[in-house]
């Protein structure tokens, strides 16, 4: 990758939760006020030291739980970053209705936030109870209700599906239910139990494959006729509405990432902030740095933009690494094609049909 | 040293009762090891055995100990393998010892092996010095252990030292009884040379080295020597002994146990048991109890990585010159391509096989489930020996097939025997006889064909007696049974290296297991996938593994790049220890699934 301009994107991460959901494996620790105060000390530090690009485009807040913060901690936090805003035109914020109040809301807003992402899950109690979530959609729509009163409409849900005891039914019901509320924009993301969760601890299984494979069926069929297009694997917008921050990841353009926990990308550079909240108060700057081979990122390249139902733009691969994507991955996209589960046409490489649900085994061809 | 001041003995033990741990101290408290080169199980040399806590390869050592009659004693102590594979091997060293010290766990009390090893020893005419371990143990019961041992074995145990080998608590009885109860050696120094062949091994710069116990005469540096059963003669380069580093001396005398070096390159001519004599000075007749060994298990052994064959016969040619009791011969399968049919003496000994080339050579091994071999008559009056179930011929030119039988011999404690009993007869087992060892305990004794055994018995037996049953058995002979070949089809293509030889009987049954596991084990792909199992070409049992429909991680953010690609470079790993047989990808335990059974509750 040349050098080329200052990354346009900027990922900050808030590592605090007051509960913690059985399915999280993200950097989190239980919200303490002194710790949260120290993390901002740090985070202040951080920010000194960094140079960002003013001129952002999108700015994404994400966690743990960006409100699980005080009033006075939000404003702070957001208040770091007002200098790079300028020119945002994205600015989201992760937000969970427990810890969400009109205070917050105005605080989100006043610092330019125009877009909000909540954990909706589900609509069914017993389930959210079994994944350790303690909201209702009532809460949901109070929050909805709040935040677009204050000026923040562009509202994301996220929900979760192939969820233990969950049936087809009860995803048929969260998906209207979720519909209902009216939300721009809709991430489905089918539960995946990871080792370092309390599902993964307690030894929960996944859904049956079957039955995962026909809930994503049914949502890809479903959310279309309610006005969501599909435009990545586990996203669905209105027109208009997709994430310009994410498709900054799945285009695999460059990213700032701040805090810990946080990752970033700039050129060939990639760096972990550390993950553990002790070392990043001593020293904001810890991090992992990996420096990538041609090889990886253009891999990467494609394995993020394959999750685009677009897929992957010819030029942008050829400009970045000066070589054409048949040339890079000959011998390995052939069988693909011939497969039927991988499309190359003029300007395009992209998923079909038939390849689009089994990406990984398309990416591993291609590894 | 004089001859009266030499004592022979090994330990003989039931699995995990402590012999290796005995010998430790042994080796220990004579000093013949200094603490800081003490390692934990000092005789079982090779990683694996002291991994596993049995012993593979036979060891012998010499130490020197100070009786508390005031004499030095010259003690060799002559390690024994502990596992029912290696009998043979057992009954060679016990033969090159006058006595025997039998370890059994207080806790666990008479086992099969226990009984086995005895009886063997006393086959040798050894002088049995019994011993009761893990005394310091909570739940240890020297009384009753005494008694059973007195009961089942007929041993006096009213002397028996209550030890612990773990602590070295009353260890020190146990060496003045050897002392005290084994008779010293004899034999005469001036008769012509017999000396008993009881282990060899490889050294690359010396050739094979053979361990020996010298029953008559004397072997000398520059004695020419003919080995009895093979023919093969050598002129002696070196001898010596084992503390246990390696001791040259100038003779091995009638009693002594060493070593020789022969410059000797093949382990072909040092078989275990055969008898070394003077070639100029031979003497009359071998010793007695000499027995070529036959391997009675096998399996086709194949590189997942075709280019790794000609490794894999480089590992089997280096770990055979170690292991005259492991055969190999080349073969081709269809679907695994160039490998070896590899003949062991057991299981266990199949599973070590496996392990090293894995381990020490650093192959991916796809291995097909074990065989025995089956003596097929032919319609023209001729006999097939059959060690891989492809090589059946049609069923038309079949007159009769004959498969092997052991007798198993379990022991077992009174509230499992309805369980026990239910496997032999679910094993095809013919009920032999019961009989009662002492209060509360059987021995329950089934003939049994010896590929019902090799199909995961053991492991059976443990669970359905929660671990209280112990199995010894002997191969008896060939019986005649209605065996078929049953063949398996993944994707209407028959994969020779999944073919099996069942009983008629049983075929359905096995023949669903099989099919139900393999939908398990081989990882969906792109198309449906039908499994069947088929005998002469009619369908027995069917199913279909289905297609992948979803295959995709739910997230992949910024954060997420470097996990997922792992993930998705492990996955790819795990692909390459597949191997595709025609359009389909099979993982390398799914060649062990025809040894899998309906109604396994575990699998």
């Amino acid at each position: 990758m040349t050098p080329r301009n200052k990354p346009e994107a900027l990922y900050l991460h808030v590592p605090f939760c007051r509960s913690i959901c059985y399915y999280c494996d993200f950097t989190h620790v239980m919200y303490r006020k002194e710790t949260a105060d120290a993390w901002l000390d740090a985070l202040e530090k951080e920010f000194a030291s960094r140079e960002f690009n003013p001129g952002l485009k999108t700015v994404y807040i994400g966690g743990g739980t960006p409100t699980s913060l005080s009033e006075e901690q939000l404003e702070r936090l957001l208040s770091f970053l007002d200098p790079y805003t300028s020119h945002v035109s994205e600015y989201t914020c992760e937000i969970n209705p427990e810890t969400m109040n009109e205070t917050k809301a105005q605080i989100l807003f006043q610092h330019g936030v125009n877009r909000v992402s909540i954990g909706f899950q589900t609509d069914n109690a017993k389930l959210l109870k079994n994944m350790g979530r303690h909201h209702t959609v009532n809460d949901v729509k109070h929050v909805m209700d709040l935040l677009r009163k204050t000026g923040i409409s562009n509202i994301s849900l996220d929900l979760m599906y192939s969820l233990p005891e969950q049936t087809m039914e009860d995803l048929e019901t969260a998906i209207r239910t979720a519909v209902s509320l009216n939300p721009s924009h809709l991430s489905l993301y089918s539960l995946t139990v990871e080792e370092n969760t309390v599902f993964g601890k307690r030894g929960y299984k996944s859904l049956d494959e079957e039955m995962e494979a026909d809930m994503y069926e049914y949502i890809c069929q479903t959310l279309p006729s309610y006005g969501f297009h599909q435009y990545e694997v586990s996203n669905f917008a209105k027109d208009g509405f997709e994430s310009q921050h994410n498709k900054v990841y799945w285009t695999y353009r460059d990213f700032y990432g701040v805090s810990c926990g946080a990752s970033g990308k700039e050129g060939y550079t990639r760096y972990d902030v550390t993950s553990s909240l002790k070392k990043y108060l001593e020293n904001p700057l810890e991090r992992d740095e990996i420096l990538l081979e041609k090889e990886d990122a253009m891999f990467e390249m494609v394995m993020m933009n394959l999750r685009l139902k677009a897929g992957m733009e010819k030029s942008l691969f050829e400009e970045t690494f000066g070589i054409r994507f048949e040339e890079a991955f000959r011998g390995k996209y052939e069988t693909l094609t011939e497969q039927g589960l991988l499309e190359v046409s003029q300007t395009h490489v992209k998923c079909t049909e038939k390849g689009f649900p089994v990406l990984n085994s398309v990416l591993e061809e291609l590894l | 040293m004089d001859q009266k001041n030499i004592r022979n003995f090994c330990i003989i033990a039931h699995i995990d009762h402590g012999k290796s741990t005995l010998a430790d101290r042994i080796l220990e408290m004579t000093e013949t090891v200094s603490a800081r080169d003490m390692k934990s199980q000092l005789l079982d040399d090779m990683e694996l055995e002291r991994e596993r806590g049995i012993t593979i390869k036979l060891n012998a050592v010499q130490l020197s100990y100070h009786a508390k009659d005031g004499q030095e004693y010259l003690f060799n102590l002559i390690d024994t393998p502990g596992h029912v594979d290696f009998t043979y091997e057992v009954s060679r060293s016990l033969a090159a010892c006058e006595g025997a010290v039998l370890v059994v766990d207080s806790t666990q009390g008479v086992q099969a092996q226990t009984l086995a090893n005895t009886y063997l020893a006393l086959d040798n005419d050894l002088e049995i010095i019994p011993v009761i371990n893990k005394v310091d143990m909570n739940n240890a019961q020297p009384e009753h252990t005494k008694k059973e041992i007195e009961d089942i074995i007929g041993l006096d145990c009213s002397e028996a030292p209550e030890i612990s080998a773990r602590t070295g608590l009353n260890v020190d009885q146990v060496l003045e009884q050897i002392v005290t109860h084994i008779p010293a050696p004899s034999g005469d120094v001036n008769a012509p040379l017999q000396a008993l062949v009881f282990d060899s091994f490889y050294d690359p710069y010396r050739g094979v080295i053979a361990l020996v116990r010298i029953r008559e005469g004397k072997l000398r540096t520059g004695d020419k020597i003919r080995f009895m059963a093979t023919g093969a003669s050598y002129e002696v380069l070196e001898t010596g002994i084992r503390t246990p580093k390696e001791m040259r001396v100038d003779e091995l005398c009638a009693g002594d146990v060493g070593w020789f070096a022969a410059s000797i390159k093949s382990i072909q001519d040092v078989r275990v048991g055969d008898t070394v004599t003077n070639a100029e000075r031979p003497a009359s007749a071998p010793l007695s109890g000499y027995r070529k060994l036959n391997p009675m298990v096998y399996c086709g052994l194949y590189p997942s990585d075709a280019a790794k064959y000609e490794d894999l016969r480089d590992a089997l040619d280096k770990l055979q010159l170690n292991d005259a009791s492991l055969y190999y011969e080349a073969e081709t399968s269809q679907a695994l391509g160039f490998g070896f049919r590899c003949g062991f003496l057991g299981l266990l000994h199949m599973d070590v096989v496996q392990e090293r080339l894995e381990r020490e050579y650093n192959l991916d091994l796809i291995c097909t489930a074990p065989s025995v071999i089956y003596h097929v008559y032919l319609t023209d009056g001729s006999m097939l020996a059959i060690d891989n179930p492809a090589r059946m011929p049609d069923a038309s030119k079949i007159d009769r097939v004959e498969e092997p039988y052991v007798r198993a011999s379990i022991m077992v404690p009174d509230e499992y025997i309805g369980a026990v009993m239910d496997l032999c007869q679910n094993k095809r087992g013919i009920y032999s006889s019961m009989e009662v060892i002492d209060e509360g305990r059987n021995t329950i004794v089934y003939d049994m064909p010896l590929s019902e055994i090799i199909y995961d018995f053991f492991d059976r037996l443990k669970s359905c007696s929660k671990g209280y049953a112990s199995l010894d058995y002997e191969l008896t002979g060939y019986r005649k049974e209605d065996l078929v070949r049953m063949d398996i089809l993944l994707n209407g293509e028959t994969v020779d290296a999944l073919s099996v030889i069942v009983h008629r009987t049983e075929a359905y049954k096995r023949g669903s297991g099989i099919t139900i596991r393999l939908k398990e084990l081989i990882p969906k792909q792109q198309f449906e996938i039908p499994v069947q199992a088929a005998i002469g070409g009619k369908v027995i049992a069917r199913t279909n593994i289905k297609s992948l429909r979803k295959n995709v991680l739910a997230k992949c953010y910024g954060g997420d790049i470097s996990r997922k690609k792992k993930l998705l470079e492990k996955q790819k790993e795990g692909k390459k220890r597949m191997k595709a047989v025609g359009s389909v990808v099979i993982p390398q335990e799914a060649f062990m699934s025809v040894l899998s059974m309906e109604n396994d509750p575990q699998k």
